[in-house]
């Protein structure tokens, strides 16, 4: 009997689960549990029909720096996940197999509590935890069967998630961990630093985790000159083309908050079109000092009387730190050493054709202008006689999961799966030698 | 079991741990900016604002007596000398370990050198250290640098509303 299998991109933003085959996950949830101003208990978040007032609501993720840390807080928000999976379908568990992935190097001890999960929570009968890199080249290697990629059988993939960005080269489906680098930084403190610049510059959003995620989503992009863009940051009136503005929640009318004017938020995109007029740097500098006390004065009163909030340079600076920790004090290469610092510990062989084959995945790669911006950081990087070729995903949240689906539902993968009774007989540590190479 | 007697931070309920890891950074440095810039690095991973609370894993954790009891018993274990078996394993149910914990017991630094591993994978330090400095009131390039806590800042103006509301605040 051919077995359901259960698809977990279990990640430290969002659950996206499915049964294998499907080609989308038929549940995605942010992996937590919300206690909102207005409860008392701490809630699941519901899929969409009955959409809660986040405002200030409190968070418990299971996840922390990208590891399952709190299997007792995962084991509630799995079940609810897999009820509403395997509901449907009337099988419980018991008579599926479940394909999970588990962030690299994730330790012994948080892979032991995992496997606990796994078989003795939830019973299932098999396990293959998988790693996002390996599934999101077999997803890429399957949609161009004739593309580089497939022939060449490797790629670099990128993955900036939610906890931490990872740089990691696949070759014939195996991830090269020896090889893989990662800097300590992803969606989340990306929020949590537009939280603290908008905190800081005009109106406390602490407290309001979901509320700054959609201002990350709608309105941060990279910039691809800082100098330039904090110069135009400072410009006053209609001449600031970075300028827009966000209309906070009054919990009467609109429980969420938007985006005031979306033509204005998409100005800055005229910066770059027309790429040789863009004036010399040097030429109009103006750090001086009547602007900037104008437009203190100007924020302090929209702050006051309106429900509202401007954002200027916060828009770039954000997606920023992926690219120079180093601004914020973190002791970290950016993202382009990040890369070839992976693509170098690779044998010489591969070298060029990982270059070729870069792969975006993870939901912090969406910021408008990344891959451009990552290009021209990487090239300069770059022995002049490789090319540089990056794609990114079609859905890079879903990317990942669409790997996994495929894998699961190849001839080949019960044979890849640990069993219950083989995970009963030798324990967690011997089973999952079985996942590596 | 004396274990703990020599470092008495260990034994504080989780809810004061993370205090106490502020405390330790704070004493380790007699330097205030180092400590307001790993302070702000460590703010960057929280799920709540300030300083966060780990909260019991029951289901009955809702109720606000339930919640003031763990509390009650938490203040009051601060204050005994040793805590009994059952007091130690009821907290160490309730309040998960943090990863940078569990990567402490996995005590990684033992491996062989050319095992990887999380921290191998660390991507490392930039070539270039040069760091550029944005003001972190307004974000314009930051020439000027806050003595008491190591913060930047553009101008007059900016050092004023520094000073006014937000000097050493992730230091208290
Ligand atoms: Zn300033
Ligand atoms: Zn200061």
């Amino acid at each position: 009997m051919q077995q359901n299998v259960v698809v977990l991109d279990n990640g430290g933003g969002l659950i996206k689960a499915g049964l294998g085959g499907d080609r989308d996950p038929s549940t995605i949830i942010p992996n937590c549990l919300y206690r909102p101003l207005s409860s008392k208990k701490w809630l699941h978040p519901s899929p969409s029909s009955d959409p809660i007032d986040l405002t200030s609501a409190a968070v418990r993720r299971p996840i922390d720096r990208g590891y399952l840390i709190n299997p007792d807080l995962q084991r509630d928000i799995w079940a609810h996940v897999f009820s509403s999976i395997l509901h449907t379908h009337h099988v419980g568990p018991a008579h599926s197999a479940l394909l999970l992935t588990e962030p690299l190097f994730a330790l012994p001890s948080v892979q032991r509590a995992t496997d606990e999960l796994v078989f003795e929570d939830f019973n299932f009968a098999a396990l293959y935890v998988a790693d996002s890199p390996s599934l999101t080249h077999l997803y890429e290697a399957s949609r161009r069967p004739t593309g580089l990629i497939s022939r060449a059988q490797c790629s670099l993939v990128v993955d900036c998630g939610f906890s931490f960005t990872h740089a990691a080269p696949v070759f014939q489906n195996f991830t090269l961990n020896y090889a893989a680098k990662r800097i300590d930084l992803g969606g989340k403190a990306l929020t949590n630093y537009l939280k603290e610049l908008v905190s800081y510059r005009s109106v406390n959003v602490m407290d309001e985790t979901f509320l700054m995620d959609d201002v990350k989503e709608k309105l941060c992009f990279v910039s691809m000159d800082v100098t330039r863009d904090l110069r135009i940051a400072k410009k006053s009136g209609k001449e600031n083309l970075l300028r827009c503005t966000y209309v906070l929640p009054d919990g009467v009318a609109h429980t969420k908050g938007f985006v005031k004017d979306a033509d204005e938020a998409q100005r800055y995109t005229a910066l770059d079109e027309g790429d040789d007029q863009s004036q010399k740097p040097g030429t109009s500098m103006d750090w001086d000092q009547a602007h900037v006390t104008e437009k203190i004065e100007e924020r302090k009163k929209t702050d006051l009387t309106k429900n509202e909030f401007d954002l200027t340079n916060e828009r770039f600076l954000v997606p920023e730190m992926i690219f120079h920790p180093a601004d914020l004090g973190m002791n970290q290469a950016g993202l382009a050493e990040c890369i070839v610092r992976a693509v170098s510990s690779c044998h010489p062989h591969l070298q060029p054709l990982l270059y070729q084959s870069i792969v975006l995945t993870g939901g912090s790669t969406l910021f408008p202008r990344f891959t451009q911006r990552l290009e021209r950081e990487l090239r300069p990087l770059v022995p002049d006689d490789f090319q540089v070729k990056i794609t990114s995903q079609e859905d890079p949240i879903l990317g990942v999961w669409r790997g996994g689906s495929l894998l699961a539902s190849s001839p080949d993968f019960e044979g890849m799966c640990v069993t219950k009774a083989e995970y009963e007989e030798l324990g967690s540590a011997r089973c999952r030698r079985r996942f590596f190479h | 079991m004396d274990d703990d007697a020599s470092n008495p931070l260990r034994r504080v309920s989780s809810r004061t741990r993370k205090v106490a890891s502020k405390m330790v950074a704070a004493l380790a440095s007699t330097d205030n900016r180092t400590q307001a810039a790993l302070a702000r690095l460590e703010a960057l991973e929280n799920d709540n604002a300030g300083i966060e609370t780990v909260e019991p894993n029951d289901e009955d954790d809702d109720s606000l007596d339930e919640d003031d009891q763990v509390y009650m018993q938490k203040k009051q274990s601060k204050s005994m000398k040793r805590k009994t078996r059952q007091a130690k394993a009821l907290e160490a149910r309730k309040a998960p370990k943090t990863f940078l914990e569990l990567l402490h017991e996995a005590n990684l630094e033992s491996l062989p050198s050319h095992v990887p591993s999380y921290l191998k994978a660390s991507v490392g330090p930039p070539i270039s250290t040069s760091r550029r400095h944005f003001c972190t009131v307004c974000g314009s390039a930051a020439k000027y640098t806050c003595v008491r806590c190591g913060i930047r800042f553009c101008s007059c103006r900016c050092q004023n509303i520094h000073n006014d509301t937000r000097c050493l605040k992730f230091v208290a």
